[in-house]
C-alpha cells in the first residue's frame, strides 16, 4: 500500500470526520480533524493501516490558537494528525487510550504550552524544575526569559 | 510490605542526572517512575532566537554521544525547507560519518553492557577498539566529539584517497575484533547466563509504548528509519535490519553486535563508491515558510526533528524529541516485577546504586512492616547525641590541634 491508497482511503471511509487531507512531500500525509474527532480517527489509522508507532507530538502557538501535531509512523507514511484549540479554552483530549506511549509527549505538552489534556492518567509536571511558577509556559510565544542580574557575592 | 527506594537525581554511579524511584516488595520491582528534567536546557525556545547556521551548532550540542545524528536530522529538514538538492558526494561523506557514529556509539554500549554485566575485560576491549573509530573520525573532520561535518548542502570536509585508504585498514582490524565479540556473547556462559531473560519486554508492548531502535528490534519488530523512510544515500546502499527474537538484554547486545558488521559493510560500500564532484552547494540565507518533519535512525533509535519557517532566517519552532525519551515508557514496563540487581543491566548506560536507598524511612520490622519515620532535624539531633557519647581520645594519645 502507497500513499497515494492510503489518501483514498481515509477519503472514501472517513471523509465526515476529517477536515482536510493533503500530501505535502513524499511519505508525508497531513490530516487536519476536529479535537472531537481525533481519538476515531487515530483508531481507525492503527486498525487500518497499522500506524501504531507515535514518534511524537508537536505543539504550535499560532497566537489566537493552538496547533497540536501527532505524529504517526509506520514503514508505509508519516502522517501528521492535526488539531487545533483556542487559547481561551486550550483543551485536548489524552490519546493515551489508543497509544499508551504517548504520555511522555502529553506531559511535555502541559508542561511547556499549559494545554490541558482531558483524562491523562498521569498529569505531573515532567520537565520543568519544582518551583518553577505557576501559569507560566515556556515555549508559548509571549513568554520570554529575563537573565536575573548577577549578583557577585562581596561585590560592588 | 512495600517500600520505596529513591535513587538520584545526582549520584556518583549516575552518569546523568536522572531521577528513579522505585516500589519494592523484597527484591522484586513491583512500580517504577522516573522524573526527568534536571538537565533540561531550553534548546527549544533558543533555537527559536537562532539563525539556521547557528542552529547548526546548537543542535549539535543536544548530545555528546549522537551529536552527528541531531545535526544531520536538522540539516536535511531545513534542506528540504530550502529545497536544496545536497551534492552527490556531500551526501556520501555525510553518510559515511553517520555509519562511524554508529559504530563508535554501539561499542561503547557493548563496553558498558559488559561493565554492568561484571565483564570488566570485554569492557576494557571494546573501549580500546572505540579508539580506532574515534581515531578515524578524528582524521575526517579533526574532532573526536563534534565533528561540526554538515552544513546545508553538504558537508564541510572533503576525504581524499590517503584517508580513505587508512580508514579501510582500520575497518578489517575493527571487523575481525566484532566476529571475535560476537563469538564471545554467543560462547561465554557467564556472559549470556548473566543477560538472558533480564529486562524483558514483549513484542505486543515494545509496539503499544512506541519504543524505537535496537530496544524495538530486538523485541522483534523490524523497524528501521534508513529502511522505511530512506534519507541521505541509503535507497542506494544495500543492508539489512538486523532484529532478535529474545525480547531481552541479550537480544539488544545481539542487534548491537550484528548492526556493526553492517555498517562496516555500508562504510566499505560509501568509500568504495565514493562519487566526484562538490562536497556541498550554496545555500540560501531565509527559508520560505513552510514546515518539515525530519526522521533519523540515530544509534540508539529513531530521532525527529519538527521544523516549522516563517520566511526569516530563524526557524518559527524547532521541536526535538531524542530516542531516550521514545525509550523511557518501555524502559519502566521492563523494569516491573523485575529484580534489583538487574537495574544496572536494564539501565545500562545510567547505572544507578541501590546502596543509596531513601533514608528516612527506618524499617523496624520486616515481618509485620511497622516502620517509623525520621526527620532531618531528628536524624541530626541522635547523630550530635551519638557523637558526644564517643570518646575519640585513644587511651592516652592527645588530639594535635
Amino acid at each position: 500500500m502507497n500513499v497515494e491508497a492510503i489518501v483514498q482511503k481515509i477519503n472514501s471511509e472517513i471523509k465526515d470526520k476529517v477536515q482536510e487531507v493533503s500530501v505535502t512531500a513524499p511519505l508525508r500525509i497531513n490530516i487536519k480533524v476536529d479535537r472531537g474527532q481525533l481519538l476515531a480517527v487515530l483508531q481507525y489509522l492503527k486498525d487500518q493501516f497499522g500506524f501504531t508507532h507515535m514518534a511524537t507530538v508537536s505543539g504550535l502557538d499560532l497566537g489566537e490558537q493552538f496547533e497540536v501535531i501527532y505524529h504517526m509512523a509506520n514503514n508505509l507514511a508519516t502522517i501528521n494528525v492535526r488539531i487545533l484549540t483556542p487559547r481561551s479554552d486550550p483543551r485536548i483530549p489524552s490519546t493515551c487510550s489508543v497509544i499508551p506511549g504517548a504520555i511522555l509527549y502529553e506531559r511535555e505538552l502541559q508542561d511547556m504550552f499549559g494545554l490541558v489534556v482531558e483524562n491523562i492518567p498521569d498529569p505531573r509536571p515532567l520537565l520543568l524544575a519544582d518551583d518553577w511558577p505557576a501559569g507560566e509556559y515556556p515555549l508559548r510565544k509571549d513568554w520570554h526569559f529575563n537573565r536575573p542580574a548577577e549578583i557577585i557575592p562581596g561585590g560592588k | 510490605m512495600e517500600f520505596k527506594v529513591s535513587l538520584g537525581p545526582q549520584h556518583p554511579a549516575l552518569h546523568e542526572p536522572i531521577s528513579l524511584r522505585m516500589t519494592l516488595d523484597g527484591e522484586i520491582i513491583r512500580d517504577a517512575d522516573l522524573k526527568l528534567g534536571y538537565n533540561h536546557r531550553g534548546i527549544e525556545k533558543l533555537a527559536e532566537s537562532r539563525t539556521y547556521i547557528q542552529n547548526l551548532y546548537l543542535t549539535e550540542r543536544i548530545c555528546g554521544i549522537c551529536s552527528f545524528s541531531h545535526q544531520t536530522c536538522y540539516t536535511q529538514g531545513v534542506e528540504k525547507l530550502m529545497e536544496l538538492v545536497p551534492a552527490k558526494r556531500g551526501l556520501y561523506i555525510r553518510t559515511l560519518v553517520c555509519e562511524l557514529e554508529r559504530v563508535h556509539s554501539h561499542l561503547l554500549w557493548l563496553g558498558v553492557a559488559g561493565q554492568e554485566a561484571g565483564f570488566e575485560s570485554f569492557f576494557m576491549y571494546t573501549w580500546r577498539d572505540r579508539e580506532v573509530v574515534m581515531d578515524i573520525l578524528d582524521t575526517i573532520s579533526g574532532n573526536r566529539v563534534h565533528y561540526s561535518m554538515n552544513t546545508f548542502g553538504g558537508v564541510r570536509r572533503d576525504i581524499d584517497e590517503l584517508q580513505k585508504k587508512r580508514i579501510l585498514d582500520s575497518l578489517s582490524l575493527l571487523r575481525s575484533r566484532t566476529e571475535y565479540y560476537l563469538h564471545i556473547g554467543a560462547n561465554e556462559p557467564t556472559f549470556v547466563g548473566r543477560l538472558a531473560g533480564v529486562g524483558m519486554l514483549s513484542k505486543e508492548k515494545a509496539i503499544a509504548l512506541c519504543a524505537v531502535g535496537p530496544t524495538l528490534r530486538a523485541s522483534g519488530v523490524p523497524m528501521d528509519v534508513r529502511k522505511d523512510d530512506p534519507y541521505a544515500v541509503y535507497d542506494e546502499i544495500p543492508f539489512e535490519v538486523c532484529t532478535a527474537d529474545s525480547c531481552d538484554v541479550l537480544g539488544r547486545a545481539v542487534v548491537r553486535v550484528k548492526e556493526l558488521m553492517q555498517s562496516y559493510n555500508i562504510i566499505e560500500f560509501l568509500l568504495k563508491n565514493l562519487p566526484a564532484g562538490p562536497i556541498k552547494v550554496k545555500a540560501p540565507r531565509k527559508v520560505k515558510e513552510n514546515e518539515v518533519f525530519s526522521r533519523y535512525e540515530a544509534p540508539r533509535g529513531e530521532n525527529v526533528h519538527y521544523i516549522k519557517s516563517n520566511g526569516s532566517d530563524k526557524p518559527e519552532r524547532l521541536k526535538v524529541r531524542a530516542p531516550t525519551l521514545a525509550n523511557y515508557p518501555a524502559t519502566i514496563a521492563m523494569l516491573k516485577n523485575g529484580f534489583i540487581a538487574d537495574i544496572p543491566l536494564i539501565f545500562a548506560a545510567i547505572d544507578p546504586c541501590i546502596c543509596c536507598a531513601e533514608r528516612l524511612v527506618q524499617l523496624d520490622n520486616p515481618r509485620n512492616g511497622e516502620s517509623k519515620v525520621i526527620t532531618f532535624s531528628q536524624l541530626r539531633a541522635m547523630a550530635n547525641q551519638r557523637y558526644k557519647n564517643v570518646n575519640f581520645k585513644k587511651k592516652e594519645s592527645l588530639w594535635p590541634f
